[in-house]
């Protein structure tokens, strides 16, 4: 053994340094030899017999071997962390020590174990808590929304609906704007205890698109009117959006979304997130989506409320219909509400469950309407 | 290679001299000053993976500035960030020290650096988050802290507590556990301690004078809020 053998453990003793004393140990028939080299050049070596070691495992992952012996101030405690070293100790110790041996690596196992143990119930947890959020959170949503009052809603609506409108050309008089506030009129007249005063606005745009922001928010663009055939039909869709505000999906979908992000700021533990999460709900506000449970409602509520308010509910039915047909990709409202010949199907099945009503037309007529809008009069059957 | 501890307190600074060709890993945006011999040079300790993991894992820097003299002898200048004291160590190649994420300044090219991740309670409760730096290898360390650096000598199976947010660095052969300060719950709370790691030797633990967390709490009264 020689000085160049460079140090493969630490010894700890009264009168050696607290960081430990490095040394070469060797592993020998009989024991260990522990060679400690020293400034000045000279080594000091010691032999200690396998008999007197006492074996347990260390540090502070439990992946040292802690060989311990001698009593009072000679005490001494190796510790030994280089796995080819520690192997060759398992294959040289006598009989004696291999049990300590095997409890201390079973020890080892075992708390190891039981932070692999730990790791998995807590990832396990958080994704129960996710996926809980995700597909049960549907009732607690409901609840929570339930407890929020209706002027928070309209002020959170109403700020959306501000910023939204500021970027936009909106109608602000003309025979479409009247039109479509004497079909929120009539539609309105037939909500009991309603709690929204409800506001539609005409935005002058290409987009077959209308949408419903909560508290009663609702934007038309003209690209819709100018699709529809009849105010029937354009009242069918005031119909299923009313009724999102009524329902307050709106509302339920950013209760759903703050709870999981809430979630996710807690497990990531990101202080500034709360921040971030406030702009995400204007941000979400105005790519409002509805879920298809949502719709599915939105749309048998519509349906029922333009029939009370005795507008012809085939309307509805037949702009669903036309939308499912014609040049589907470029229309808005259908990306945003899927699937509308099977929405078109289920409303038919319902409206022939609803006995036969009388209906009361409107004071305007559509054909002056689209004039208003620049459809040409041929177009319109 | 040697080093020297400038204006030692609150704001000290490193001075390393290097021998021609010689370099030296540090934080990044550690360097305050250098010899027209040093080249700066930024590089990705551990490669792209080893760098990406310690910066989203340990909020460690992505780069480690290296120093290198390469045009002949010359010395660099070196501080941290934070109002607090340097310590030199010089590891020998078994010697294994965890040091929280903060706490690493600079290390000679023998020293390797890895980011570790820590178990469960001691991440979610030692106040150091989940992954550390372990540091190894074999040449000098400099570490530094926020406040002054205090250094507890433990033999084997002595015991020591340290409030979990005061920790700098520790060796691998001590191990701790996560505690409650006082006997109940409430008691360790109102106490205004919380949790205490209780550490066992044999080792060196590192502790560091003042809490940042702490100090951040406390600023942060003074400071208007903008949103």
């Amino acid at each position: 053994m020689t000085t160049t053998d460079s140090p493969n453990a630490l010894c700890f003793g009264e009168e050696l340094p607290a960081s430990g004393a490095p040394c070469f140990v060797q592993i020998e028939g009989h024991g260990l030899t522990i060679t400690f080299g020293s400034e000045s050049g000279k080594e000091a070596q010691e032999t200690v017999p396998f008999s007197a070691f006492a074996v347990s495992a260390g540090g502070l992952d439990h992946d040292h071997l802690v060989l311990k012996w001698g009593e009072g101030l000679l005490a001494r405690t190796l510790y030994l962390k280089h796995p080819d070293l520690i192997r060759a100790f398992r294959e040289a110790a006598p009989d004696h020590l291999s049990q300590p041996f095997e409890q201390a690596a079973e020890r080892v196992r075992q708390v190891r174990h039981r932070h692999r143990v730990m790791w998995a119930s807590v990832g396990g947890s958080i994704l129960a808590v996710v996926l809980g959020l995700w597909f049960g959170a549907d009732l607690l949503v409901e609840m929570a929304v339930s407890r929020i009052p209706v002027e928070w809603e309209q002020k959170l609506g109403e700020a959306a609906y501000k910023d939204f409108l500021s970027h936009q050309d909106v109608m602000k008089e003309g025979p479409a704007v009247k039109a479509v506030e004497e079909m929120t009129q009539r539609l309105a007249e037939q909500i009991p205890n309603n709690p929204y005063k409800f506001q539609v606005t005409v935005v002058k745009s290409d987009v077959v698109n209308a949408f419903a922001l909560p508290g009663g928010y609702v934007v038309v663009f003209t690209g819709l009117m100018k699709k529809a055939d009849s105010g029937e039909e354009v009242a069918g869709v005031l119909g299923h959006e009313l009724n999102h505000v009524l329902q307050r999906h709106g509302m339920e979908r950013i209760v759903k979304n703050l709870g999981i992000m809430a979630v996710v700021a807690i497990i990531v533990g990101d202080q500034q997130g709360l921040i971030g999460l406030m702009r995400q709900v204007g941000v979400e506000l105005l790519t409002l989506k509805f879920d298809r449970a949502q719709e599915m409602e939105a749309d048998l509520t519509g349906l029922q409320l333009v029939y009370r308010a005795k507008i012809d509910p085939k309307g509805m039915i037949t702009f669903f219909q036309k939308l499912s047909e014609k040049d589907e990709g470029r229309l808005e409202w259908l990306s945003t509400h899927p699937m509308s010949s099977v929405r078109a199907d289920r409303l038919k099945a319902e409206l022939a469950a609803l006995p036969r009503r009388s209906l009361e037309p409107f004071t305007f007529q559509w054909s002056e309407v689209q004039g208003a809008l620049g459809v040409s009069p041929v177009a319109v059957p | 290679m040697k080093s020297e501890i400038l204006y030692p307190g609150a704001f000290p600074m490193v001075r390393v001299e290097l021998a021609s060709g010689e370099h030296i890993k540090a934080e990044s945006g550690a360097m305050v000053g250098s010899s027209p011999t040093v080249d700066v040079e930024s590089k990705m300790e551990g490669g792209f993976l080893g760098a990406l993991s310690r910066k989203l894992l340990t909020g460690e820097k992505f780069f480690f500035q290296t120093l290198r003299a390469s045009r002949g002898p010359g010395e660099v200048l070196l501080a941290p960030t934070v109002p607090g004291e340097i310590v030199i160590l010089e590891l020998d190649g078994v010697n294994e020290y965890m040091v929280q994420k903060d706490g690493f300044l600079a290390g000679a090219e023998g020293i390797n650096i890895e980011s570790k991740m820590q178990n469960l309670s001691r991440g979610l409760l030692g106040g150091e988050g989940f992954f550390i730096l372990k540091i190894g290898g074999k040449g000098m360390l400099v570490l530094n802290s926020f406040g002054a650096v205090h250094k507890i000598e433990l033999k084997p199976d002595q015991e020591y507590i340290v409030d979990n947010s005061h920790l700098v660095a520790w060796s691998a052969t001590t191990s701790y556990n996560i505690e409650k300060a006082a006997s109940g719950w409430v008691a360790s709370f109102t106490s205004g301690e919380g949790l205490v790691c209780r550490f066992r030797g044999p080792g060196i633990v590192y502790i560091q004078s003042r809490n940042p967390g702490s100090f951040g709490a406390w600023i942060r009264q003074f400071i208007p809020v903008s949103e």
